[in-house]
């Protein structure tokens, strides 16, 4: 008992010190606690429905994060992982009939394969034709599609998917909860020391390279290591809709992530993940004024940009909290003492 | 089998229609210091960059330690034991400088060689003790002056633990006293020994410096370059006597 006493008050230490000290920790906590909690007050099956939607793309942008925004690979073509993730998924259920926490993984897989095929034409070019470049990868894709009809279903795409699951409800669970895990695990490899080099290439990779790290090999890392993610957000697509059409190869999609991401913040994982989690559900919350949709979401945007050219989150955080001249902690806005290393903040 | 440990062969690089080295061959000892010295435009940096496989001859040849250099990506050089630094700094500026370092201390060879040390932060860290920068290792790399800046490039080049290193105006912006710390430096990282977690081979060195005086107290042999051609190859006290030095560095100081 008093064992169990001391983890106790130790975990509750723990959760002061290092979630409760700084606003934007408590407010990811609040963030995960809500998502979960949702279903509690609300089964409302359209409130659901653009939750599990919003949580699929909000994995499909932070995986942009992690090539673009990290590594610095600009890719306007992200739609090409997410289209591989949900065509190969569909292919795997439909034809062999896997289920779908087999099917997912590995038709993630095959976008880790199209990041490697994608990758090595990539790594010679930077800026405006990497941009260009990949641009092009998911058009290619699309013209496969309609050209082999009789495995892809051309136009229609392939339908007939099993669900996710039996309850939108579940559905719901599996795809936050996926996003909560995969969120984490992504902003733990950016905080990795890979996650240094993925820093340092999007600064200088002659640099990087003159330090002795083979860029090569990291920059085909960023992109396996997007592709797996955004092709995971792609198979649960394809489940949930349960069809998996060329829609999702489409422009418009790729520049959808970016302006999700650059929106929320880049090169911060959870900048994306907010991003999708205010611009998806305003879209649709948007419907109620069909005509001006489009125009008023792309004024919000641009507005936003405007004054915040960070993105939204960084610029949020820059406000709620205040870095340490000295120790470069981050501290609560309202403090006047670091609360490491007691400097004066300000 | 008898090969020196650099050896540069008949090495040509132009850029465009201008020869920037032109049939360049030297050889150097393990132990050696040189000093590579020339005119501005002389093809001192090009010729490092060859050295490192930054840039490909168009002919000729470098080997080190009996191995072909030309061709070979620059990471792989980098990891056989040849560092080198930037005449213009080029770090990391949005990342914090200890992460700068990390960098190279990430690099196969300093993990390797580094084996017992866990931790790459406290490496790094002590290169930065070294460099003298140490009290700044968190601020951000954009935030240093020229002076420091140069010290940041040579805590990333021997936080790789070389065998050669290649110095390109390590006192370029620096002022007289902070010229003085960094030649002490030098030359006891050249004298090896262990610097905290950081292991130095007592690196060979190739140092491309203007500032002659101070170059010719470290170095024991000096190889003068212009317009891409070996002039003058000797101690430092007849390299500055030698004519064909002179008139290059009258003739540019003419204009
Ligand atoms: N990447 C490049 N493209 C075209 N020309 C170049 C390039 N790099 C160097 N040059 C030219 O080659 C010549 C030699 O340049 P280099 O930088 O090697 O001279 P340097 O001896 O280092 O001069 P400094 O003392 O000013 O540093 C110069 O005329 C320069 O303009
Ligand atoms: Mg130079």
């Amino acid at each position: 008992m008093g064992l169990l006493g001391f983890y106790l008050r130790k975990a509750y230490t723990l959760f002061k010190n290092q979630i409760l000290v700084l606003p934007s920790r408590t407010a990811v906590l609040l963030f995960a606690l809500a998502l979960v909690c949702l279903p509690l007050f609300t089964r409302d099956p359209y409130l659901l429905r653009i939750l599990i939607f919003t949580a699929i793309f909000a994995i499909l942008a932070a995986s942009w994060d992690l090539l673009s925004g990290f590594t610095g690979q600009m890719n306007f073509g992200h739609a090409l992982f997410f289209g591989v993730g949900a065509y190969c998924t569909a292919l795997l259920n439909l034809r062999l009939d896997f289920p779908p926490w087999i099917s997912i993984p590995i038709g993630a897989l095959g976008a880790v394969l199209t990041g490697l095929i994608v990758g090595i034409p990539c790594l010679r070019l930077r800026g405006t034709y990497l941009a260009l470049t990949t641009l092009a990868f998911p058009i290619i894709l699309m013209g496969v599609v309609f050209a082999i009809p009789d495995i892809t279903g051309g136009e229609l795409g392939i339908s007939g998917i099993q669900r996710l699951s039996h309850s939108r409800v579940t559905d719901y669970y599996i795809t936050t909860g996926l996003l909560l895990i995969l969120g984490f695990v992504m902003w733990k490899i950016t905080d990795s020391k890979t996650g240094i080099l993925f820093h340092a290439i999007r600064e200088d990779e002659v640099a990087v390279r003159a330090s002795g790290i083979n860029t090569t090999r990291y920059k085909l890392y960023a992109f396996c290591l997007s592709g797996f993610f955004a092709g995971i957000a792609g198979g649960l697509y394809a489940h949930i809709m349960r069809t998996a059409g060329p829609s999702t190869l489409e422009v418009a999609l790729s520049f959808q992530i970016v302006i999700w991401a650059v929106f929320g913040g880049i090169v911060s994982i959870y900048g994306p993940v907010a991003g999708v989690f205010i611009l998806y559900p305003l879209l649709e919350f948007l419907r109620i004024l069909p005509k001006v949709r489009m125009l008023v979401f792309a004024f919000i945007v641009l507005l936003t940009l405007l004054y915040m050219p960070e993105g939204l989150i960084p610029w949020i955080r820059d406000h709620i909290e205040k870095e340490c001249p000295r120790c470069k902690i981050r501290n609560v806005a309202f403090r006047k003492e670091c609360r490491v290393c007691t400097a004066r903040l300000d | 089998m008898a090969h020196g440990f650099l050896e540069v062969e008949r090495l040509q690089k132009s850029f465009g229609g201008l020869r920037a080295i032109n049939e360049v061959s030297f050889s150097m000892e393990r132990t050696e210091m040189l000093g590579l010295i020339g005119p501005n435009g002389a093809g001192k940096t090009t010729l490092l960059r060859l050295i490192t496989a930054v840039l490909r001859p168009d002919s000729g040849r470098v080997r080190f330690k009996g191995k072909n250099v030309v061709g070979r990506r620059t990471w792989d050089v980098v990891n056989q034991g040849i560092a080198c630094t930037f005449q213009n700094m080029r770090p990391f500026r949005r990342l914090p400088i200890i992460a700068n370092v990390m960098v190279s201390c990430l690099s196969p060879r300093a993990m390797k060689r580094g084996e017992w040390v866990k931790r790459v932060e406290a490496k790094a860290m002590d290169a930065l003790e070294f460099a003298g920068i140490s009290d700044m290792a968190l601020e951000k790399a954009s935030t240093l002056s020229q002076g420091d800046l140069k010290r940041l490039e040579v805590a990333r080049a021997i936080a790789t633990e070389p065998e050669l290193l290649l110095l390109d105006e390590p006192f370029g912006g620096l002022s007289p006293a902070e010229t003085d710390l960094m030649a002490q430096s030098i030359r006891r990282l050249h004298k090896g020994g262990r610097f905290g977690r950081l292991h130095s081979e007592g690196p060979a060195m190739i140092i491309v410096e203007h500032k002659l005086q101070q170059l010719m107290k470290i170095v024991d042999r000096i190889v003068v370059l212009d317009f891409g051609t070996v002039i003058a190859d000797g101690v430092p006290d007849e390299v500055v006597q030698n004519e064909d030095v002179i008139k290059a560095y009258l003739g540019e100081g003419g204009i």
